[in-house]
């Protein structure tokens, strides 16, 4: 008895809860993949999902390697901006599929900026923040006036960014291709400084001070969530908004606001990503960018915890990478974004889980309490 | 003209069926944002079926087989919305969301797989379906009649019929307004809400091989159906979750999305020099404003998104 | 001999984790009798129904029906059985017709097709049988909740019920309503049904049912003959200890105006006229005023309109002299408005925040609670503690607690002490003791009394004829979103607050 109350709490304990969720996710996402790699091409299930989970392992030499980690380092600074831009409008309540848009006007600010008008680098991304916050606060403007689900206003916007910003980049495109014209031909002021950590890993030129950065607004986030007065009303207004109104928060504002914020976040993810020059921008998708969308994946698989989106973005960026290495004789990269909409999809029996795991927790504390009221009656009576 | 009166029927045939599916799911309580991923399933089961039929097969087994093949692969897709939202009452829109990212992940990882197994050298997610294609097709005079305009008619009309003439669909509604009423009286509520996301299932599937087929002869999977399925969802809004309002509003959506198919053929427009952006802009720019007018006065089922607990009252 | 009984429950116990819901309780329904079930809000009645009803199973203890162990699983089962309920919280569907909601579950059918004809000229007859006056067609949503009544009435008719549970189904009804309700239960009971009726109101005991069973704290208190008993003995059954029906108040002295309210009217949401029509009144200084009527007739939405939270199409709403009519919430709070809003989980508590984060859910935002936007953590536990010590808040782990898992007494003492302990020149409460245990309701009695000697002006906004009898120095009777009438309770009666409640009386034009 003495060991279980020990243990008790550590499985009570919410954050152990949602860790064991989340790896729970991770590993059924993992395993599902590997039996769907297995119906396609059973010769080589094995090692295709091997090749996912190593990613930049798959290189045999450490500078390699290291080089390699730092491209998925690159993409990850951006995917967890995205996390949170989706993480911090879910703790106000709404849910921010908008990500991909604000992610694309973002992009389409920046690059204009940079390519059009050369401007230096922290203009470029100030502008991407702008764009994505403006974008970000329509979607709130329609959701606290016009009472339009944000859900589907967002996903409109998404086209219509999409279709927007390719005819804005149309204007900054190599005449070549449908790629926008790289920042180290045009305006190499506009990529975002090394610093030197370029060189941390074997070289790589696209590693730039947006990976600490990205880091550091996650801690921002979390300090604005947990400590500030703006956090304790925000979230008041995501778990009960006629509450939040009733003792005089301006329920309408916070909406707008917290949808501004959650675009400038998504915004600014685009402008870490493409001023490192990292990737060009092809005036002729036709399918918004997956890094919105895979944002959704790393908040709810990071527990919705600022801190844990570290984490969770790191590792579905990394298997988004490793898909990229798989045979493509067999199989191809998508995947990657299979195995992470799947996480997605277990990320909502998440509550039930911890339900569940609190009935059985309760269930056993009821047990051990009666059997140990039956060996000593005299002890704990009832209040 | 003509070409414009073709294209806005299919189209609303699309927006109807998919539409008239949200309705049933939202009517028994349950929100379906993955509308999109099933159409994609249902879209990918059509066309595997146009693919592979023998090019012999007479033109109803054809048409036929399509539609049960594309209704058969959405149901099944369906069913994990259902088990999530009703059976482990799972957060609706997170779970929809997860069905739109994992419906056209998978059916692009299947396609490819496909491909690259018949030819080494194709890596692409197309499906091709050109002759396949015609058997859908009745020429009337120059105005291209499509089957499936009279299966998306004969749907609205036996859904009006359900809801509101039959058994059924009383308890379904009952179920999406006030469950622990419709459960006071011995309905099972969460048969009910079974029953609302496969209906669902079914005619998001048929809608998804409707919207590939409307304009085109092969489909790139990796596109998915370009937030069709959330157009359906705004015209479900827009149309009041009532069938025959539904039917007004598809008409209406269907002529925007129907605009960038055909606007070179219309001088005027031509003349105003507009890219071709603006025309793919158009059908989300009008559902945003539509939505933004309408929205405020809409009259949802009232249970939907509240998963449904027995143990609570 | 032994007497059959048309359902008894024998030795029923139910348990939830921490508590005995039902400990051992025997309840014997005679054929063709009304059988009251009394007891206080937590006494364990509904659960005991919901037991009689198939939504709990019991951990021990029987069912027998007309001398037959009879095992009820579910709803379903009890339908069978010729059990049917008027629920507290109507199940009905909104949107609905009176008929569709009367065949809901039965519906008559041809291949699944409704055959509204039949099943309408069945609810006709039956209405005009018990003298249940219901429209079939209209929608449930546009009726009046006397009318929502008697269609849950005709629901169990509809499905030949024999045993009818009614719980608490006068506390949304005008006291004419109630007389109404019980004639059509003797009516019921002369044509041979059985009838469970569970209240806390001894009058309508006395008046209507032929024997009584008592719970208290999930315990069984006994069951008595009516005729042989009276109010003051089922009272101590009931509560255990005498209670004190009257509160003391100190003499009245009404100051100046506090609150003063001209020709208000608001727009309603359900439907197209307004819900308050040119509505004015004062308030003073060290007086309580009520405004009492049955629910639904625009005393909601005035309050709403009063404390901020939608806006009055017209009129002017003055507090100490300060027009406060286009204020914010935040403004009118600061001005010294306090608000215990009607409903304690919609609108006065984040459920899923700590007590303490709701303790300061008005004054987070004070210089003392944040520091250039960050929150003094130090400051909420300490303000917190205070509150709880002071006012008696009990909850599982002190401050920390999340608010969801109080009990409802506790959750309304936080928002309580959480508005009277801002100092108000005036304090808004509107329910303030719906759904609370006797303990509860005279501790929160006592406190809005205690505002009103401290020379506070109290606006009190209730549905209980009882609470609205005790504390107030002034009633202002709402019907139809107008006041129909003032009165004063020294030498008014309920009987003359009835008509006034019910638009059949009301003051000439001044």
């Amino acid at each position: 008895m003495e060991e279980a109350k020990k243990r008790s709490p550590l499985m009570r304990n919410s954050a152990a809860q949602s860790l064991l969720a989340s790896l729970l996710c991770i590993l059924i996402g993992l395993l599902v993949g590997y039996i769907v790699l297995l119906i396609i091409n059973p010769a080589g299930a094995g090692k295709a999902i091997a090749t996912i989970v190593k990613n930049f392992l798959y290189y045999p030499s450490q500078t390699a390697q290291l080089k390699y980690l730092g491209n998925t380092l690159v993409k990850t600074a951006p995917l967890l901006l995205c996390s949170l831009s989706v993480l911090f409008a879910y703790k106000v309540g709404l849910f921010n599929i908008g990500a991909a848009g604000q992610y694309v006007v973002g992009a389409g600010a920046s690059l204009y900026c940079a390519l059009a008008l050369k401007m230096p680098w922290y203009l470029c991304l100030l502008a991407a923040i702008l764009a994505g916050a403006l974008l970000g606060a329509l979607s709130g403007v329609l959701k606290a006036y016009c009472n339009v689900n944000e859900v589907i206003s967002c996903i409109m916007l998404n086209w219509i960014s999409l279709y927007l910003v390719n005819t804005l980049l149309t204007n900054v495109k190599e005449s070549a291709s449908p790629y926008t014209m790289t920042l180290i031909s045009t305006n190499s002021g506009a990529l975002i400084p090394s610093m030197g950590l370029g060189n941390l890993f074997s070289s790589n030129q696209y590693v730039t001070i947006a990976i600490p950065l990205a880091v550091i607004v996650t801690l921002i986030i979390w300090v604005l969530l947990e400590k500030t007065k703006l956090g304790y009303e925000l979230k008041a207004t995501g778990f009960n908004k006629d509450a939040a109104q009733y003792c005089g928060m301006k329920e309408k504002r916070n909406i707008i606001l917290t949808m501004a914020i959650a675009g400038a976040l998504a915004g600014m993810a685009a402008a870490l990503l493409y001023q490192t020059g990292f990737e060009q921008w092809s005036c002729t998708q036709s399918a918004v960018p997956a890094m919105g969308f895979n944002g959704i994946a790393a908040a709810f698989l990071g527990g919705l915890n600022p801190i844990g989106t570290i984490f969770s973005s790191y590792f579905i960026q990394h298997i988004t990478s490793g898909g990229a290495y798989v045979d493509k004789t067999m199989y191809s990269s998508q995947i990657s974004d299979f195995i992470s909409a799947l996480i997605i999809y277990l990320c909502g029996f998440v509550l039930f889980f911890k339900f569940a795991l609190n009935n059985r927790l309760d269930r056993r504390a009821e047990r051990e309490n009666k059997a140990a009221q039956a060996a000593a009656p005299k002890e704990g009576g009832d209040q | 003209m003509g070409l414009l009166l073709q294209y806005t029927l299919i189209f609303a045939s699309v927006l109807v069926l998919v539409a008239l599916g949200g309705c049933f799911s939202e009517h028994s309580g349950v929100i379906n944002i993955g509308l999109e991923g099933i159409m994609v399933m249902g879209a990918l089961g059509g066309a595997l079926m146009l693919h592979f039929l023998p090019a012999g097969t007479s033109a109803f087994m054809m048409v036929l087989l399509t539609v049960l093949a594309a209704v058969a692969l959405g149901a099944v897709y369906s069913l994990l919305l259902a088990v999530a939202a009703v059976s482990f009452k799972a957060d609706q829109t997170i779970v929809g969301t997860a069905m739109n990212l994992l419906g056209t992940a998978a059916a692009t990882v299947f396609v490819k797989a496909m491909n690259t197994a018949a030819d080494p050298n194709n890596v692409s997610s197309t499906i091709q379906y050109i002759a396949a294609k015609k058997a859908f097709l009745v020429n009337l005079g120059g105005f291209e009649f499509n089957w499936f305009m009279l299966l998306a008619a004969i749907a609205l009309v036996c859904s009006y019929v359900l809801l509101y003439k039959t058994r059924f669909g009383l308890r379904l509604m009952a179920c999406g307004e006030h469950p622990q009423a419709a459960d006071s009286v011995g309905i099972n509520v969460y048969k009910m809400r079974y029953a609302g996301v496969l209906i669902s299932g079914v005619l998001g599937g048929l809608g998804g091989i409707v919207y590939i087929t409307a304009g085109v002869s092969e489909w790139k999977f990796e596109n998915g159906v370009a937030g069709f399925g959330f157009l359906a969802l705004a015209v479900m809004i827009f149309g009041q979750w009532k069938p025959t309002r539904i039917a007004l509003a598809a008409l209406l959506f269907g002529l925007f999305r129907a605009l960038s198919n055909v606007y070179t053929g219309f001088d005027f427009l031509t003349a105003l020099n507009l890219p071709s952006s603006v025309y793919n802009m158009l059908p989300y720019l009008i559902s945003l404003v539509v939505l933004a007018f309408t929205s405020s006065k809409s009259r949802a089922p009232k249970a939907e998104g509240i998963p449904y607990d027995k143990g609570q009252r | 001999m032994e007497e059959t009984y048309a359902v008894e429950m024998l030795n029923i116990t139910k348990r939830f984790p921490g508590i005995i819901a039902n400990d051992n309780i025997t309840l014997q329904l005679k054929k063709g009798e009304i059988h009251a079930l009394l007891g206080e809000n937590g006494a364990g009645k509904s659960t005991l129904m919901s037991v009689l009803f198939g939504l709990y199973r019991p951990e021990e203890g029987s069912i027998r029906m007309n001398g037959n162990e009879v095992s009820i699983k579910d709803p379903n089962d009890a339908n069978a059985l010729g059990i049917g309920m008027v629920h507290q919280h109507f199940k009905l569907v909104e949107c609905f017709t009176v008929l569709d909601n009367i065949i809901m579950g039965v519906e008559p059918c041809k291949h699944g097709f409704l055959q509204k004809a039949e099943a309408r000229k069945k609810v006709v007859e039956l209405s005009d049988k018990y003298g249940l006056k219901v429209d079939p067609d209209a929608r449930i949503e546009n009726i009046s909740v006397g009318m929502q009544q008697r269609t849950e009435i005709l629901k169990m008719l509809y499905r030949e019920n024999e045993i009818l549970i009614f719980d608490e189904p006068t506390a949304v009804l005008t006291p004419q309503e109630i007389d109404e309700l019980m004639e059509i239960m003797r009516g019921l009971k002369a044509e041979g049904k059985s009838i469970l009726f569970i209240t806390h109101k001894l009058n309508e005991i006395m008046s209507v049912a032929d024997r009584c069973t008592v719970l208290r704290k999930g315990k069984y208190k006994g069951t008595v003959d009516v005729a042989q008993t009276t109010k003051e003995e089922l009272s101590r059954l009931m509560v255990g200890r005498d209670v004190e029906f009257v509160v003391h108040k100190k003499e009245l002295a009404p100051g100046e105006v506090v609150l003063d309210v001209k020709d208000v009217t608001v727009a309603s949401k359900m439907h197209k006229n307004n819900a308050v029509k040119d509505v004015s009144f004062q308030v003073r200084a060290g007086e309580i005023v009520c405004l009492a009527g049955i629910e639904g007739n625009g005393q909601s939405e005035f309050v709403y309109a009063l404390t901020g939270l939608v806006k009055p199409t017209a009129g002017t709403f003055t507090l100490r002299g300060v027009d406060m009519t286009r204020d914010s919430i935040r403004e009118r709070s600061k001005l010294g408005l306090s608000h215990i809003p009607e409903d304690r989980h919609k609108h006065g508590l984040v459920l899923d925040y700590s007590l303490e984060q709701n303790l300061v859910l008005e004054n987070y935002w004070k210089q003392e609670f944040q520091n250039h936007g960050f929150i003094r953590f130090k400051a909420v536990r300490d303000y917190a503690e205070r509150l709880i010590e002071q006012y008696d808040i009990r909850s599982g782990q002190g401050p920390v607690t999340v608010a969801r898992s109080m009990s409802g007494g506790n959750q309304q003492k936080a928002i309580v002490a959480r508005e009277i302990d801002k100092d108000p020149e005036l304090l808004v409460a509107v329910q303030p003791t719906r759904g609370l245990d006797v303990g509860a309701i005279e501790y929160i009695h006592r406190q809005i009394v205690a505002q009103r000697d401290a020379g506070k002006a109290v606006l009190l906004v209730s549905l209980e004829l009882d609470e609205v009898m005790s504390l107030s120095d002034r009633i202002l009777v709402m019907y139809e979103g107008e006041i129909v009438g003032e009165l004063n309770p020294k030498t008014t009666t309920t009987e003359e607050m009835g008509l006034y409640m019910a638009g059949a009386k009301r003051k000439e034009a001044v």
